[in-house]
């Protein structure tokens, strides 16, 4: 099959996957023992029939069920994500607000986990066993299994608090100027601006609590691509290379490590959406204001609308990427074709 | 790669360019954090403070629904309230007893308690130059009553309010409220620029509910006659006031004010320990020592109009044994109020009866319940119930001034073991523990009750019959002596006599203190922190820290 008519059926996907999320977000949010009005309602509104009736109109949740959840669709198509009971503002642009901060974050991350893990994993298998392997093992296991919320904070008390090394946790300095919204990100809307300064404030306060989040997918992608490797070191092609008489480095870039690469790209693919929607503590440690502390506060207030529309953006995102991952297959791999 | 060559100078930041050896030994073979912090290209001394005229605040404004004043019940919001929105009235510092004038330069109560008349203080304008009359005072109050938001509580007792001309303005009551005036001072009661609100969607007339459009424009500027203006809001991250030039009273002596958004304690104490913030809003009772240490930064801990509690259902079929007075009185007398006291930290008050020490018609802590395990056990065999077993509810995860209440929980649990009554812990997310609480469906819970104004008044919700009597089961029909102290609230709630208000108060206290299905705990300190060149900082209980006489050295 042709790969643009690939992705096109990909692309169609998209729609009915949403009705599923927010089907299922909806569905799974109504299920929660209590309501919006425990989580909105002061304790002596609560105990106000007149009150509870009035927020229940405003908010369309005296309406039964399934028209809930049909004008919800309704809107979802003409691009209207109604509106945050948190944040009384459109849910569209609470995401607007928050999604860039994540983004920015996640993506960072993942750069700092393929820099460290790829490398780290095929140098661990070309030097199986040896001190470097040693080290890379126990690299990827800490940073699978130490809880990110410790990590963060000591990271914040050595790197921050006592060496003075990394700036303080948030965006920006709090003393910074925040750069007009243009797109949201706030590294580009610096430059965008102008204002290098700002955007070298913004790249600074990125590394720190980027280096926290990425600590687990390191680990991941450093035994992925360790075991991978492993793997493909054996096969006979690999030793037709050496026989060849090419050089250890080309045969292990080239020919093993490109291999080897294709696990490791399902894993980054997987490991983009969960940097995405899992960042919530590494948000709260270092006051990064995005969406997975969106979706936190939307669960905990009984937010339907921003609930649902956490869900839409980050399944969009997951099917975006693992598109991306399909395409990336066929230019590592160009045995494989669409079909 | 270390900062060690430069002074560190306040103000300065360092940089310097991440090399190709640098990348190269991070792609190469990084080895985790241990070389993450090697790699840290961009090491940091002090971080630019701000100026003089700019206070840097840490806060977890994440609570803050709106910042349209008439849905705000918000403690964070109400502290933005508070100088963006003059009220009719205010209090002073942290004084919670004696009403003053502000908006209104005084007022008059009928004979018959039933309408209060206020005099409206000349030559105030609003933000946008509009002078401020006795009508922009009854549109606001009567948006509040029919917006039916949050705020609506407030005005419970208000029949009409009626602008008599454009300097008077009265208020007419269901019934005798003394209360009312120390209500005015709420900062969700602040008055807004009726002509602009108007032209923005605002609307005060029946229906408003459902006409009033002007929230969104109310999230983004001022309508009020306060101190400072609000020139930015991105909820959850970041809130700038700055100083209103054309204030009627002097005006402000910060230029600006920016919130920060900082969800976690231990964070906000970082920063304001390192000179990154000025104020540090909310931290926790664990950061209070490691702050006192240093001696660029106050630490405070100022009292809460807060009781914490514990409440025991007194309807059989949700409280079971609990609902048995003995046992209330022994669980009263089986905490190890020492302990308790040490959970609520340092500044924290112990409680006799519900009514927070801070407000007239308070008991004295010393006459509270000692702990006396004897008696506990001696009432429990009275009792005759034999093995006492429950379920105690709480927020698993509610913070609430620095206070934990799974902590709580556990020691109330481990107290009440010591006597011999079992009771399970029932940790559930807030959002759903709280519905449980409020539907009366706690067997016994540990809960807290912050003043939503500044009047003891607001804690006769305890009463049999009214909102927290409600949730615990108890009802004026479920004994005389709760049909007694329900009269008495009401009496207590009308009297407009000061001195015979406070009697009542007391009496009301002292008989609750015995027969309520409660055990009051302790009245909170809340903790905060800022740094040294911060000065003339107070907490009050309803709106938190007043930023308007707040200046820096």
């Amino acid at each position: 099959m042709h790969l643009g008519r690939y992705i096109l059926r990909r692309l169609l996907v998209i729609p009915p996957m949403l009705v599923g999320i927010t089907l299922l977000s909806f569905v799974l949010s109504h299920t929660v023992p209590s309501d919006p009005i425990a989580a909105n309602l002061g304790d002596q509104a609560a105990a106000n029939p007149v009150v509870v009736a009035a927020f229940r109109q405003r908010w369309g949740l005296d309406r039964p069920l399934p028209e809930q959840y049909g004008i919800y669709l309704w809107r979802l198509v003409h691009g209207d994500m109604g509106v945050s009971i948190s944040t009384h503002q459109p849910v569209v642009m609470d995401l607007k607000q928050r999604l860039p901060a994540t983004v920015e974050l996640a993506i960072a991350a993942l750069v700092i986990s393929l820099v460290i893990g790829v490398p780290l994993g095929i140098l661990s298998a070309v030097r199986r066993d040896s001190a470097i392997d040693q080290v890379a093992r126990s690299v990827a296991l800490v940073g699978v299994a130490m809880p990110v919320f410790w990590l963060g904070l000591v990271a914040l008390l050595i790197f921050y608090a006592r060496l003075g090394w990394a700036p303080s946790p948030g965006q920006l300095n709090p003393g910074s100027p925040r750069p007009p919204f243009i797109t949201g990100f706030i590294l580009v809307d610096a430059l965008l601006w102008g204002r290098a300064d700002v955007a070298k404030d913004a790249l600074a306060h990125l590394v720190l609590p980027a280096l926290v989040l990425a600590s687990y997918s390191v680990g991941v992608i450093t035994r992925m691509m360790r075991g991978s490797m492993l793997e493909v070191l054996g096969e006979d092609y690999v030793r037709t290379a050496h026989a060849k008489g090419l050089s250890r480095r080309i045969v292990t870039i080239r020919h093993a490590a490109r291999n080897a690469a294709l696990p490791v790209v399902t894993v980054v693919g997987l490991s983009f959406g969960a940097l995405l929607s899992g960042a919530v503590i590494t948000e709260t440690v270092f006051a990064w204001t995005g969406l997975g502390s969106y979706a936190f506060s939307s669960a905990t207030s009984l937010d339907f609308q921003a609930i649902m529309g956490v869900g839409t953006v980050v399944a969009t995102v997951y099917v975006l990427v693992n598109l991306l991952v399909d395409v990336c297959y066929a230019a590592l791999d160009p045995r494989i074709r669409f079909g | 790669m270390t900062n060690s060559n430069g002074p560190r100078l306040p103000g300065a930041r360092e940089w310097s360019m991440l090399t190709r050896r640098d990348l190269i030994r991070l792609a190469g073979g990084g080895v985790g954090l241990a070389l993450a912090g090697s790699m840290l290209p961009w090491h940091t001394v002090l971080a630019a403070p701000a100026d003089r005229g700019t206070l840097l605040v840490g806060e977890n404004i994440n609570s803050i629904r709106s910042q349209d004043p008439a849905r705000t019940i918000e403690a964070a919001g109400m502290m933005i309230h508070h100088v963006t929105y003059d009220t009719l009235i205010t209090f002073d510092r942290e004084d919670l007893k004696t009403p003053k004038p502000l908006l209104a330069t005084d007022w008059k109560v009928s004979n018959d308690g039933l309408v209060v008349t206020f005099s409206i203080r000349e030559g105030v304008r609003f933000v946008s130059g509009n002078v401020l009359t006795a009508a922009d005072v009854k549109w606001s109050l009567d948006r509040v009553l029919n917006l039916k938001a949050n705020t609506l509580f407030l005005l419970d007792g208000v029949e009409e309010v009626i602008a008599v001309n454009p300097r008077t303005i009265s208020i007419r009551l269901k019934a005798p409220q003394p209360s009312l005036i120390p209500i005015l001072s709420h900062p969700g009661l602040g008055i807004l620029d009726s002509k602009l609100v108007m032209e923005k969607g605002g609307e005060s007339g029946p229906g408003a509910n459902t006409k009033d459009q002007a929230e969104p424009y109310l999230n983004a500027h001022s309508a009020g006659s306060g101190p400072f203006v609000l020139t930015s809001y991105i909820p959850a991250q970041e809130l700038v006031l700055e100083r209103n030039t054309n204030y009627w009273r002097r005006p402000a002596q910060l230029q600006r004010i920016v919130f920060r958004h900082v969800p976690e304690p231990v964070t906000q104490a970082l920063q304001v320990l390192r000179g990154d913030l000025d104020f540090a809003m909310s931290i926790g009772q664990d950061q209070i020592a490691p702050l006192r240490r240093s001696s660029s930064v106050d630490v405070r801990t100022s009292p809460a109009a807060t009781t914490f509690y514990v409440l025991m259902n007194n309807n059989p079929e949700v409280g079971g044994p609990f609902s048995n007075p003995k046992v209330q009185q022994a669980v009263r007398y089986a905490l190890d109020y020492e302990g308790i006291m040490a959970i609520a930290g340092p500044g924290a008050v112990r409680l006799p009866g519900v009514i927070p020490t801070l407000f007239p018609g308070s008991l004295n802590p010393s006459d509270a319940i000692k702990t006396d395990r004897a008696k506990a056990k001696s009432l429990l065999s009275e009792a005759g119930l034999g093995e006492v077993r429950g379920k105690l509810s709480y927020g698993s995860d509610y913070v609430s001034w620095g206070i934990s209440y799974p902590l709580l929980a556990q020691k109330i649990q481990g107290d009440l073991a010591q006597v011999g009554i079992n009771l399970q812990l029932d940790g559930l997310p807030i959002v759903t523990s709280l519905a449980q609480y409020r539907g009366g469906r706690n067997q016994v819970g540990v809960w807290g009750w912050a003043a939503d104004y500044p009047d003891p008044s607001d804690f006769l919700v305890y009463a049999p019959g009214r909102v927290v009597g409600k949730r615990a089961g108890w009802l004026p029909s479920a004994s005389p002596a709760a049909q007694q102290l329900a009269t008495l609230a009401d009496q207590a709630e009308a009297e407009i006599d000061p001195r015979k208000r406070v009697a009542l108060l007391q009496d009301w206290e002292r008989r609750m203190a015995q027969i309520g299905p409660y055990a009051p705990l302790f009245q909170p300190a809340v903790p905060y922190a800022y740094r040294s060149n911060v000065e003339n900082v107070s907490y009050h209980s309803v709106w938190e820290v007043d930023l308007y006489p707040i200046r820096k050295t």
